[in-house]
């Protein structure tokens, strides 16, 4: 069962998200974007290699999605959902996402 | 990548977003806690990018031109995916967590007409079809298939008479479904590639049924017909 | 031995479920007609991919009519919708009342 925790790490990053920014329904159909796929393998390795099952995962992501994380994208409820599930099982923690989130995005902005 | 000295809100479109910063912080993290190995993401993205509909369209046309390996296919799914070199075992040996291994063909007859949905979590048969469409995701498509089957289709553009059973299958446990639509009057002859050529995704999932007057390539978009359009 | 065969008609029980489960609501109570068996999995309940410690059980394919599902169903009277079932969430079609 996952926790209806609020990790600061994660509901703070609705700040930076652009309200107007929400998909056009034309979108919907549209290729998913890379990290979008990368996110979907990296659910589908943490219940292969036993850190997450399929049940839960399910389910996380059905009781989160809809209460939660309702007001982040849609497309982004995936990766807040995995995120959450590690925080609660103690396989990472707050600081530690911050501090990768923060070297990831220094990373991707020195290009 | 140029720099932002201002931080205006980061436009999804163009920039990195923030959730791209997350997907990679919790990829590179369960890496190093040894939740899993690079190699192990790999073989995921790598899977993903090789699945189609055209495994699917494979699938039918093969078995609309040779009865045996029809009966084969409805018979073991799973076994006569590998024919066509669908093999439903990848990326794992063992399948995916999300897909299993139990694939049925479900045939339409002209007095069955199947369409598949999921209402629990929109499972879908990747391995035959490719990613799911987004709107095979929605609460509408989701919740008014099982309810509403023949509105739905409607909407789709697909009309069955009152005498034609609508047989929707909720894919609710670890079976995986695709449809086999019916051949079409008026391909006599065709090739397996171009009879492959009219079985697109969405006759697979059962909203739609093949015609002769257009492929696949050059289909009326599928996302404007889509319900969740609105219309 | 599967208790059900393929013809039986089974109803699906209106089981109290303290977590979470793959039995739909909407076919609670609901009558429908065992058309396939299924090969014996590990039951949702107990779902953990990839493991072999969880209770296996029989699972079938149930058809309904769709009239039997939805009281306001404004299709065809030969509408059907079909899903699976542990044999855990069937029990024998109760007497009709005409």
């Amino acid at each position: 069962m996952s926790s209806s925790n609020r990790y600061d790490v994660l509901m703070h990053m609705l700040d930076h998200i652009d309200a107007q920014a929400k998909p056009a329904l034309s979108d919907m159909d549209r290729e998913p974007a890379r990290w979008e796929s990368s996110m979907q393998a990296t659910c589908e390795c943490l219940t292969w290699r036993g850190s997450w099952s399929n049940k839960d995962r399910r389910q996380a992501e059905d009781e989160l999605g809809e209460t939660l994380y309702a007001e982040f994208p849609h497309n982004s409820r995936q990766a807040l959902v995995a995120a959450h599930a590690l925080l609660d099982k103690g396989f990472i923690t707050q600081d530690e996402l911050s501090s990768k989130m923060k070297e990831v995005r220094e990373r991707f902005e020195r290009v | 990548m140029s720099r932002t000295h201002d931080h205006a809100p980061i436009q999804e479109s163009e920039e990195i977003s923030e959730f791209e910063v997350l997907e990679t912080a919790i990829r590179e993290l369960s890496i190093s806690h040894g939740l899993f190995s690079a190699e192990d993401h790999r073989r995921f993205t790598e899977w993903a990018e090789s699945i189609g509909p055209a495994g699917g369209s494979r699938l039918v046309a093969k078995a609309w031109v040779d009865p045996e390996f029809k009966e084969r296919l409805l018979a073991d799914g799973t076994e006569a995916c590998k024919e066509v070199g669908i093999d439903w075992n990848n990326p794992t040996g063992e399948g995916t967590p999300s897909d299993y291994t139990f694939f049925y063909v479900l045939e339409n007859t002209p007095k069955v007409h199947n369409v598949i949905v999921c209402t629990l979590c929109s499972c879908y048969p990747r391995p035959v079809l490719g990613h799911s469409p987004a709107w095979y995701r929605t609460p509408n498509y989701r919740r008014r298939m099982v309810r509403r089957p023949r509105e739905v289709l409607a909407e789709f553009g697909l009309y069955l008479p009152p005498d034609v059973e609508v047989r929707v299958h909720d894919s609710n446990q670890k079976s995986r479904f695709m449809v086999m639509p019916m051949r079409p009057e008026g391909t006599e002859g065709w090739s397996e590639e171009q009879l492959a050529a009219i079985v697109t995704r969405d006759t697979m999932i059962g909203v739609a049924v093949p015609k002769v007057d257009w492929t696949a390539s050059s289909a009326p978009s599928e996302a404007l017909s889509s319900p969740s359009r609105g219309h | 031995m599967s208790k059900y065969q393929v013809g039986d008609r089974v109803t699906v029980r209106d089981a109290p479920t303290m977590f979470h489960t793959r039995t739909q609501a909407f076919t609670r109570g609901r009558t429908g007609v065992v058309v396939e068996h299924r090969p014996e999995w590990v039951i949702p309940e107990d779902e953990a991919w990839g493991r072999d410690n969880g209770r296996t059980e029989r699972f079938y394919v149930v058809r309904f009519n769709q009239r039997d599902l939805w009281a306001d169903y404004t299709g065809s009277d030969s509408d059907t919708l079909e899903s699976e079932f542990s044999e855990r969430w069937l029990m024998p079609a109760k007497e009709e009342t005409k």
